[in-house]
């Protein structure tokens, strides 16, 4: 007992040393440190997400000191909150350092204290709505949500929302993730009602539900994870999910499905992600360099080759840092012109609304 | 090491257990330990102090969804394993096929039963999926939408579907020697006693069959109580059974209390434990006419 | 009738079992739109992280066997030898890994055995890794020692451990040099076994977040369409080779007895 207590006080001495210490660090302490610590644990990182897979790659090769130690990359947002808190004493290889959660996470995360405050050396050119004024959490990377649909087996691609409550896409439209746990699943139902005109925050969350239970009521909603194996396997061929995933996944299959990407029409919904460093992270100096790794140049456009747009989007554009073929390949900027970026008090409330409410009012059951 | 000549000494004899040490400190550390914890940990709550409410806290309304899912999922993957099983072992040991079958299919049982698991999950994607062999073969060339007709592979029945196949296998293990034991000659003077073949089958084999079938069943009960990987693979982690929902509250505290991870378990423990005495005492049984 | 009836059940029954295997293979062939192709296979191949988690699984799966040959050997021939007494209790132990499911067990160790605790396994990747490998060996336990078990029973422990010992031979000698060669084909079935069963574990190696071959195949199946066919049926192959290497060793010592 004594030693746990021995434990937390060190632990805690280090974090408020290492915070203190944020901006006073340089580069090349921050390297060393990182160094001698000799691993990262990452989590929730699929390779196909935001082009993950060539960020950790180009991470590695940078450091090859570092370890790059992967946890569960089928992850969502609430699931790696959990992670950290199951692991608040456990300095081994299942703790994970950083963390990339929804938006509406990152203050959850703050408040639970399990984050710490870290403002990397880009700091200034993240928007000032999308950070913690503290460095607690920060935006890394944005995109809308969009269809993707197995054109192999369905006829009639879906254009908007609407269209998916019709009686030809039985058994096929799948969420991305557990509308419980994943930010990208809880993000869908929001997009969702915001279709049917509901104001976005509560109303839109709980339209959205209205919209699922309807839609699992005609048979047409899956209640499996969507992703790019189901789809072209056949069992969800229709997946709500970010526009970035899809376009990866159309990439993965290369054709044999052919897919098609859609943005729907209406309810048009922007989502942000944000990075964190976990305040039990048993390698704070390696999550550090991870962060500003992720933030230099070399790791947002890691991220807008994933068909992502990167937080230090506009800074960049403005200086004339992204190649015009990475620009090209993005999805068209209509698009996203056209897309809504709730507020932080939106997002809040629309994750209360689904996360609560989703068991209760749609309470679809594979095992039926 | 060299403890020197063997002696039938009494007072050797305390020595002697020193010989399974290793063994006992292994199975202490890694088998009754953790079994221990769990069963301890399932009647403690936050402060350490006895309590019921964990178990209590086992009655909502998911929870209880959950077990009653997974208990339905093993007994009718029992009992169709054991119908099947048992009709393929009795076509080899008696209908009269061909001897050199029954080697082959004792040697592919052995295998399909430890085929369960992720692997297990994509075959069966890819024969009754949507885009499945069967199902394309089906709608192409014989107009038979399986969709249409209700089924789904990732639903209740596809799982079940899905867990026949290291079910069978195991039926047909455990009962082919059983089978064996039924000696010719009960046969035979059954047919002196004028019995036709399926009186000999209803007052004879049957209930002698009885203990091991019903045990085999209790056995086939718990494999499918505790199987996680299959059903993790196939229809992901959102599906409402026992051992899913343990997987997820050990990956994070998804129910919002870390006992209740502990009296699940516990639950879990408590049904293997009973169907697998039942298993037992019924071989046993079982064992005394087919010596 | 009754061999009709037979027949039926008997291509039912392997109609079930081959149908998926058919299935699996060609869906895996499936890669390249409108012609067979084994680009599935080709892809599964150059993926680094399928080799990485490959070799782990197979180091894993040669520490585990190792392990439970050093556990089990020396134990069922104590046993047999000097401590039918304790017979009951071993036999006892060998099936509790049948009864508790992987997933309450691995629920134990990680309540028991996290950085918190007096023996923190959990707190670094080779304490994990053997934490793993304890649990493999746990899983392979039963099988391994009913396989020993039988092979001991057929040589006659009692006398060949006088013989051995009346030329002088300490325990150790005794087992490595007398006991395990004549025990090795059952060691070897066990080992078989053994192997087939650690390649294709999921949920110990998921719950510790350990890089191995079943979170790996799991985590292609949800992001990949045709590489997770191939997979399975790498798997099956691994299983049935196993299992064939079983039949063959088994079958090499009946000879081997005959003769003698």
């Amino acid at each position: 007992m004594m030693k746990r207590n021995l434990l937390c006080l060190t632990t805690s001495l280090a974090v408020m040393v290492s915070a203190l210490g944020a901006s006073a660090q340089t580069l090349a302490e921050i390297e060393a440190a990182a160094k001698a610590e000799g691993m990262l644990s990452t989590i929730a990182l699929p390779h196909d997400w935001c082009g993950y897979g060539e960020v950790i790659a180009g991470f590695k090769a940078k450091y090859p000191e570092i370890t790059v130690n992967e946890l569960n990359p089928d992850a969502g947002s609430a699931d790696e909150l959990e992670a950290v808190k199951a692991n608040k004493d456990n300095k081994g290889p299942q703790a994970p350092d950083v963390l990339d959660v929804g938006l509406a996470f990152g203050p959850q995360a703050k408040a639970e204290g399990l984050t710490q405050a870290y403002k990397v050396a880009t700091w200034d050119e993240i928007p000032a709505e999308v950070k913690d004024a503290d460095g607690h959490w920060y935006a890394d990377y944005y995109g809308v949500m969009s269809f993707i649909v197995n054109t192999d087996m369905v006829e009639n691609v879906p254009q908007d929302w609407a269209d998916l409550l019709k009686p030809e896409y039985a058994g096929m439209v799948a969420l991305a993730g557990d509308p419980r746990a994943s930010n990208q699943a809880i993000l869908g139902v929001l997009a969702a009602g915001m279709s049917t005109g509901a104001a976005p925050g509560d109303a839109a969350g709980k339209a959205g539900l209205e919209f699922f239970k309807a839609l699992n009521d005609a048979g047409n909603f899956v209640p499996v994870i969507g992703k790019a194996g189901t789809l072209a396997q056949g069992t969800t061929p229709i997946i709500i999910m970010w526009d970035y995933n899809a376009l990866a996944a159309r990439d993965t299959l290369a054709g044999n499905p052919p897919v098609e990407v859609v943005v729907p029409k209406s309810g048009v919904l922007a989502g942000v992600y944000v990075q964190a460093i976990s305040a039990y992270s048993p390698q704070p100096n390696a999550a550090k360099l991870w962060m500003e790794y992720l933030y230099s140049d070399e790791g947002q456009l890691g991220w807008l080759k994933g068909y992502c747009h990167p937080a230090r989007f506009n800074a960049m554009a403005a200086a004339g840092k992204i190649p015009q073929e990475l620009l090209d390949a993005l999805p068209p900027a209509e698009a996203y012109e056209a897309a809504y970026f709730p507020t932080l008090e939106e997002v809040d409330a629309n994750k209360a609304a689904v996360t609560g409410g989703w068991d209760a009012v749609v309470g679809a059951n594979v095992a039926e | 090491m060299a403890k020197g000549p063997i002696r039938r000494d009494a007072r050797r004899l305390p020595l002697e257990w020193l010989g399974i040490l290793p063994f006992a400190v292994f199975a202490f550390l890694f088998l009754i330990l953790p079994t221990l914890r769990i069963v301890t940990g399932a009647f403690q709550d936050q402060a350490g102090g006895f309590t019921l409410q964990n178990l209590m806290d086992l009655n909502t309304a998911s929870i209880r969804a959950a077990y009653w899912t997974s208990i339905k999922l093993s007994l009718y993957s029992a009992s169709l394993g054991c119908l099947i099983g048992f009709a393929m072992a009795a076509a080899v040991v008696f209908g009269g096929l061909p001897k050199r079958v029954r080697s082959p299919l004792l040697t592919f049982s052995g295998v399909a039963s430890n085929f369960a698991g992720v692997p297990l999950a994509f075959a069966f994607i890819a024969t009754l999926g949507p885009a499945g062999l069967i199902t394309v073969w089906l709608r192409t060339d014989f107009g038979i939408n399986l969709r249409a007709m209700g089924f789904n592979l990732l639903s209740f029945q596809g799982l079940v579907i899905t867990y026949l196949f290291f079910q069978i296998p195991l039926m047909i293990l455990i009962i082919t020697p059983a089978l064996d034991g039924l000696k010719r000659e009960w046969r035979e003077a059954a047919e002196v006693l004028g019995a036709t073949g399926l009186q000999y089958w209803r007052m004879v084999a049957l209930p002698i069959l009885f203990p091991s079938i019903l045990g085999t069943f209790a056995l086939l009960f718990a494999n499918a109580f505790g199987a996680v990987a299959t059903a993790f693979a196939l229809t992901g982690p959102q599906l409402n059974i026992v051992p899913i929902k343990l997987f997820a509250q050990i990956r994070g505290d998804v129910l919002g209390n870390p006992n209740l991870g502990f009296a699940l378990a516990f639950g879990m423990i408590v049904m293997t434990v009973v169907a697998n005495t039942v298993y037992i005492v019924l071989r046993v049984r079982s064992e005394r006419w087919l010596k | 009738m009754t061999r009709f009836l037979a027949w039926f059940a008997l291509i039912f029954g392997c109609l079930y079992f081959l149908l998926p295997l058919v299935g699996m293979a060609e869906f895996s062939l499936k890669m390249r739109r409108g012609e067979y192709s084994f680009d599935a296979y080709r892809r599964v191949f150059e993926d680094p992280t399928f080799w990485a988690t490959f070799s782990y699984s197979l180091v894993l799966a040669g520490a585990t066997i190792v392990m439970g040959v050093f556990l089990v050997v020396p134990t069922a021939y104590w046993v047999r030898l000097k401590l039918p007494q304790a017979r009951p209790f071993v036999e006892f132990v060998t099936l509790l890994p049948l009864v508790i499911p992987a997933i309450v067990l691995v629920f134990g160790y990680i309540r028991l055995y996290n950085t918190s605790s007096w023996l923190p396994l959990t707190g670094s990747a080779l304490g994990t890794d053997f934490l793993l490998t304890m649990g493999y060996t746990t899983l392979a336990l039963p099988y391994m020692y009913r396989s020993v078990d039988t092979g001991l029973r057929t040589i006659d422990v009692g006398t060949l451990t006088e013989a051995a010992q009346s030329l002088g031979a300490g325990w150790i000698t005794i087992l490595g040099r007398i006991i395990l060669p004549n025990v090795m084909v059952a060691v070897l079935s066990g080992a078989f076994l053994t192997l087939a069963i650690v390649l294709g574990e999921f949920t110990m190696a998921a719950l510790l977040n350990r890089p191995a071959f079943g979170p790996y195949m799991q985590l292609l199946g949800a992001n990949r369409a045709y590489e997770p066919p191939a997979l399975a049926v790498i798997a099956f192959a691994i299983t049935w080779g196993c299992m064939g290497l079983m039949q063959l060793v088994t079958r090499f010592s009946k000879h081997e007895r005959a003769k003698a």
